[in-house]
């Protein structure tokens, strides 16, 4: 019987196929849905969580891989109590989703920046950002939302490694 | 209307017109609204129930009339309406009739119904509307309709729930109604000072006559206490902690699983497979072919139809795809399409310089008379062309894209006793609900209680998903699998293979400048696709009302069609996304033989503040272009230029779903051709903005997707077979590639709300092709750019 560290739990996925993307391990057998399927070959980061504190595609991960694992998807990024990170609330604040489908991914990849760092440039942004695609072009809002929350951070931990499993 | 298959839909057409006259143009725009092929029956009940003056009727008729109206009126609610309840602790559930794809409705729709409610916009609860038309008439997201369609019908709800609250208020409290008044979700009395919470008179508002429409008075601008400001959108606290929202997101006990697989040469039909291997692959539970229903190489969203292909239904989304990979099919390549965009390229620049066929418009002679077909042609273009001062001609080309909405086409259905219910992230989903019944057999006056369809978020629409193909794919599969819920998934190949494309097409144009450099004739030959040998496909069309041909005095309009049925459909901004591009690139040349400045060339051409279709009260108004024009040359520095070598500014400006808008971007040229596109000005008018941040959103969208496929966007078909089959083939802007942007609204007073989803996108291919050009001489003729050795970066 297999099982994965996902946010902080233990959950059991059954007799799965080892050859099974953790995209749709989560989506089809955890009902942890917020992770999205965009492509299914890394090229848009709409899949993108957290394994042991990176970002990383989880349509390329076969989940036979991931025993031991810290994994971290956008579900997991709230406190237990509901508060959001800096992250989600820059989101939310300066309304960044159109349709609102890449927004996990976006929101992993940028969360992931700001834990290694606090205050990224413009160029920073670019090179963390890039691999995922907005088709609706939220990119300037993308941008500025990372910086306010920056700001918010202001140094601080702005989501609850420990609880997620992850060591900072 | 060629697109539609219910004839009947035709004597409604002046009706249509009639009711859209009062809300946005008749032009091009109208024309793809018809064929987003809205569902008839419940445009034929919307236009009479709703519009201007029915806001109330469509309350009155509602309320509690439909027996879908059950499942969104839980004990303790009080319904109003179908667009107000209260809930038992005061706060309030306004319902959002539209599918959100992205443009905000869910959010712009409720903030109306709000103001005119008089709530406070922190007591609200959004839901999302069932499809019902009885109840909301025509629900849709497209031709940017959203907002102008109900901008009076979401303000008359609102007053008329706000009257009825007062009316239950004076006779419950058995104070004067005169006496009492509102004001963020509470009913005052100003002689007492005392207040109340709405909640305080639900159960008994619910139960008031709905008042006549004619009684209400709607508040002035100067009194909108929400409207104009920034809100953020209804969804977004569950967007981004990960929450259950769209159509990929459905689940559902002992729900199962499906790939569908269609022939990559399209339009060929599946004959056999590999049957017992797929279905002992582990996770397989059944797997057959489903034949072709209708003529699905044609966009027709509500006709059920359905290219053929394999099914295979399994336990997991992973094990229908991988029994997708192994699949092995014989097809019937008998009916499958045999064109190639290569041959078409070399058959339209043969054709360079030549007329085509003279184009033929419909024209309609007005309320109850039939259109008229007429040549589209105006005044004597070729002998004014002859005698012209200066005469330019120029060939421009542009490609067939993919809508690449992030969010594949994905379904969830059950059919069940010979009833339906679906689930699907879908434009038009009453065109989806029946669609449904026409594919299987359920006859057209039992559909609206056969077959029932529930929205849920759109992962990006774009106009993909005014195609409900994927709808009947999952329902002719749930179909054969009776009594199970089927979630039907497209892989990304799927869908970039499997689009009604964004068509591709050409333009021979002449233009003639008189001594003083004004426009004084405009010849447009335009070579397109047809599948049938009679019309153009969907969204190849074009009309004369296109900018500067309405305008302008001598013009001849002529067409080639090449048969080639590779499926189209109507993409963001129909046809404007590819026409701004030709059109205002040429503009720009005729502006620099001119000798006069870009922008005085422009004013010029539009002349005296004018509608430029005099007898169309909804065609294009000079004056509001010229705004839009001058306002953005003004922000940007336009005619000031650039010192720097390799670095200049370039303006466009198009007209379509009655938006204004007017873009300048800033771009630098390096010498081995890398394209810098610092920042990009966009001045629009769309009327009165209701929420700030959402029409800022769809423009700063708008732009970075026009500059996205203005770069990189490319689908080819080799002998049928589409060339592109993921993002590594079809590259989208990236972050590091986005612009700066800075976005103003012009808001005069008297015009109401039009939508900005669209024309928001078109101008900006012309204003960074004709910066290029302002930068390096180099006139751009053809998209995308990386085919002429551009990249952006």
């Amino acid at each position: 019987m297999a099982t994965l560290n996902i946010n902080g739990q233990t959950m059991d996925i059954g007799e799965i196929d080892p050859s099974t993307p953790l995209l749709w391990v989560l989506r089809d057998e955890l009902g942890l849905v917020g992770t999205k399927y965009g492509c299914g070959i890394a090229q848009c980061g709409a899949c993108t969580v957290h394994l042991n504190g990176a970002p990383v595609r989880s349509c390329q991960i076969p989940v036979g891989n991931l025993t031991d694992q810290q994994i971290t998807t956008i579900e997991g990024l709230a406190a237990a109590d509901g508060t959001l990170t800096p992250v989600q609330e820059a989101w939310i604040e300066i309304d960044v989703p159109q349709c609102g489908y890449c927004q996990a991914g976006q929101i992993m990849s940028a969360t992931a920046l700001l834990r290694n760092n606090p205050n990224p440039s413009d160029a920073d942004i670019d090179a963390a950002m890039s691999g995922n695609i907005c088709r609706c072009a939220t990119y300037t809002r993308i941008r500025q939302a990372i910086h306010n929350a920056a700001e918010k951070m202001n140094g601080t931990a702005f989501y609850d490694a420990a609880r997620t499993g992850e060591t900072a | 209307m060629k697109f539609i298959k219910n004839d009947h839909l035709t004597p409604e057409l002046p009706d249509f017109f009639q009711e859209l006259a009062g809300k946005r143009g008749l032009g091009n725009d109208v024309d793809n609204d018809v064929k987003f092929g809205i569902t008839d029956v419940s445009r034929r009940q919307f236009f009479k129930i709703s519009g201007i003056a029915g806001g109330g009727l469509v309350l009155g008729l509602a309320m509690g009339s439909s027996p879908k109206a059950k499942a969104q009126s839980a004990a303790n609610l009080s319904t109003i309406s179908p667009y107000v309840q209260i809930q038992p602790n005061g706060r309030i559930n306004l319902f959002s009739k539209n599918p959100e794809c992205g443009q905000g409705i869910k959010t712009g729709l409720p903030l109306i119904i709000a103001e005119e409610l008089d709530c406070a916009w922190e007591d609200v609860d959004v839901v999302q509307a069932d499809i019902d038309a009885t109840k909301y008439g025509a629900q849709f997201a497209g031709g940017s309709l959203s907002t102008p369609m109900n901008w009076m019908a979401m303000r008359q709800a609102g007053a008329t729930a706000r009257a009825m609250i007062l009316a239950a208020a004076a006779q419950q409290l058995n104070i004067p109604l005169a006496e009492l008044s509102t004001s963020d979700t509470m009913v005052m009395h100003a002689t007492s000072g005392r207040s109340w919470g709405y909640g305080e008179f639900a159960e008994l508002a619910a139960t008031m006559p709905v008042p006549d429409p004619a009684t209400l008075t709607l508040k002035t601008r100067d009194q909108f206490k929400l409207l104009g400001r920034r809100f953020t959108g209804v969804d977004n606290h569950d967007i981004v902690t990960g929450k259950p929202l769209f159509g990929a997101d459905t689940r559902m006990d002992g729900m199962l699983y499906a790939s569908y697989t269609k022939c990559p040469q399209i339009g060929g039909k599946a004959v056999s497979f590999n049957e017992d291997h797929i279905k002992s692959m582990p996770g397989v539970v059944d797997a057959f072919i489903i034949d072709q229903f209708g003529n699905p190489k044609m966009f027709n969203p509500g006709g059920g139809d359905i290219f053929s292909g394999v099914a295979v239904v399994a336990s997991s989304t992973w094990a229908a795809i991988k029994a997708k990979r192994e699949l092995e099919v014989e097809w019937d390549l008998t009916d499958a399409e045999v064109s190639s965009w290569s041959d078409l390229v070399a058959r339209a620049y043969a054709l360079q310089g030549q007329d085509g066929e003279p184009l033929m418009v419909n024209q309609f002679a007005g309320p109850g008379n039939p259109p008229n077909r007429v040549s589209a042609d105006k005044g004597d273009a070729t002998r004014v062309l002859a005698n012209a001062a200066t005469k330019l001609s120029s060939f421009y080309e542009y490609p067939y894209v993919s809508h690449a909405q992030l969010e594949p086409e994905t379904c969830t259905a059950k059919v069940e006793n010979g009833n339906v219910e679906i689930w699907a992230p879908a434009q038009i989903p009453q065109s989806g609900e029946s669609g449904s019944a026409v594919l299987l057999g359920i006859p057209a006056e039992e559909a609206a209680e056969r077959v029932v369809l529930h929205q849920t978020r759109i992962g990006g629409g774009f106009g993909r998903k005014l195609a409900n193909d994927y709808v009947f794919e999952v329902v002719a599969i749930a179909n054969r699998m009776q009594g199970t819920p089927i979630k039907l998934q497209w892989t990304r190949e799927d869908d970039m293979s499997g689009d009604y494309f964004r068509p591709g097409g050409f333009h021979s144009y002449s233009a003639g400048l008189d001594a003083s450099g004004n426009l004084i004739a405009w010849q447009d030959h335009f070579i397109t696709s047809t599948g049938n040998d009679q019309a153009p496909m969907t969204s190849a069309d074009i009309n004369p009302n296109v900018f500067p041909m309405d305008v302008t005095d001598n013009v001849k309009l002529t067409q080639t069609m090449f048969h080639n049925a590779i499926p189209t459909g109507p993409m963001r901004a129909p046809s404007s996304n590819a026409f701004a591009f030709s059109f205002q690139s040429f503009m720009h040349e005729l502006a620099v033989a001119s000798g006069k400045s870009h922008v005085q060339f422009m004013l010029d051409t539009l002349g005296d503040p004018r509608l430029a279709i005099a007898e169309n009260p909804q065609s294009m108004h000079t004056g509001r272009a010229a705004s839009v024009i001058s306002e953005v040359a003004r922000i940007s520095g336009y005619e000031q230029g650039s010192s720097e070598p390799g670095r200049a500014k370039g303006l466009s400006f198009y007209f379509c779903h009655s938006g204004y808008v007017a873009q300048v971007a800033d771009v630098s040229v390096s010498a081995n051709k890398e394209v810098k596109v610092h920042k990009v000005w966009a001045v629009a008018d769309f009327g009165f903005i209701h929420n700030l941040s959402g029409a800022e959103n769809q423009m700063e969208g708008g732009i970075i997707d026009g500059i996205s496929q203005l770069f990189n966007a490319k689908i080819t078909f080799e002998n049928g077979v589409i060339q592109q089959q993921n993002f590594h083939q079809y590259p989208l802007l990236r972050m590091p590639q986005a612009p700066e942007l800075e976005v103003a609204f012009l808001q005069p007073d008297e015009f109401s709300p039009t939508g900005g989803g669209e024309p928001s996108m078109p101008p900006v291919l012309a204003a960074v092709t004709n910066a290029i050009y302002n930068a390096t001489g180099e006139r751009i003729r053809k998209m995308p750019l990386y085919e002429l050795g551009y990249k952006l970066v």
